[in-house]
């Protein structure tokens, strides 16, 4: 997938790869192809919250070459995806704020800043709670 | 912080090279346009919060941590008890 503007704090990053591997479903891992060290974890929004809609601005769709008139459909127009934080000792959270967005027929995607935007950029995963030991 | 009362169509100025004109004003939003050096990085604020969040999502993580996740992740993991 082509990033032609990196994301945010990692703007010289272009290209990754999705990755989905069986075990791991519904995992989708966003490989650097420019720096073997920087895979992004990631979750498709419906994975995270049911109900998810797209809130793009026009300069989004239009960097993505996607229609300024409506928004694009998950899973027919584009993929969406969340990033997770995976930090120790603090429970999973995902950037829901700002969902990696691609068009699906360019492969073009982009991190897009949602605007009205009911969700966080550190939004809760449905977990059931730990056992108890 | 300072506060100043405008209309639409009126601009700010700050400094000398830079000028924020409210360009107009609607029901729940306004469109504001910015006239800057290209030196002067010019950005919504949640990029800020993005740009943390994405620093701090590409730390390196465990693959235990990866897979407990997983496995309590509702309606996720296939190999999760429903």
């Amino acid at each position: 997938m082509e990033f032609p503007d990196g994301i945010p704090a990692f703007e010289q990053e272009r290209q990754f790869l999705a990755i989905r591997q069986p075990a791991n479903e519904p995992l989708v891992f966003l490989q650097s192809l420019s720096d073997a060290d920087l895979c992004f974890v990631a979750l498709p929004v419906q994975s995270v919250t049911r109900g998810f809609k797209l809130s793009m601005t026009p300069e989004d769709l239009e960097a993505l070459g996607l229609e300024s008139g409506g928004q694009p459909v998950i899973g027919r127009d584009v993929l969406c995806l969340a990033i997770l934080s995976l930090e120790e000792n603090a429970p999973p959270t995902a950037n829901l704020l700002a969902p990696i967005v691609v068009n699906v027929r360019t492969l073009r995607g982009r991190q897009a800043i949602q605007t009205d935007s009911p969700y966080s950029h550190r939004e809760a995963l449905p977990l059931r709670e730990a056992a108890c030991s | 912080m300072l506060v100043m009362r405008r209309r639409a169509g009126e601009s700010i100025l700050i400094g000398d090279d830079i000028e924020i004109q409210i360009m107009h004003i609607g029901e729940s939003r306004i469109k504001i346009g910015i006239k800057a050096p290209k030196s002067v990085p010019v950005t919504m604020k949640e990029v800020q919060l993005v740009r943390e969040e994405n620093l701090a999502a590409a730390q390196v993580r465990s693959v235990a941590a990866l897979r407990g996740m997983l496995d309590r992740l509702i309606g996720g993991s296939p190999s999760a008890a429903s």
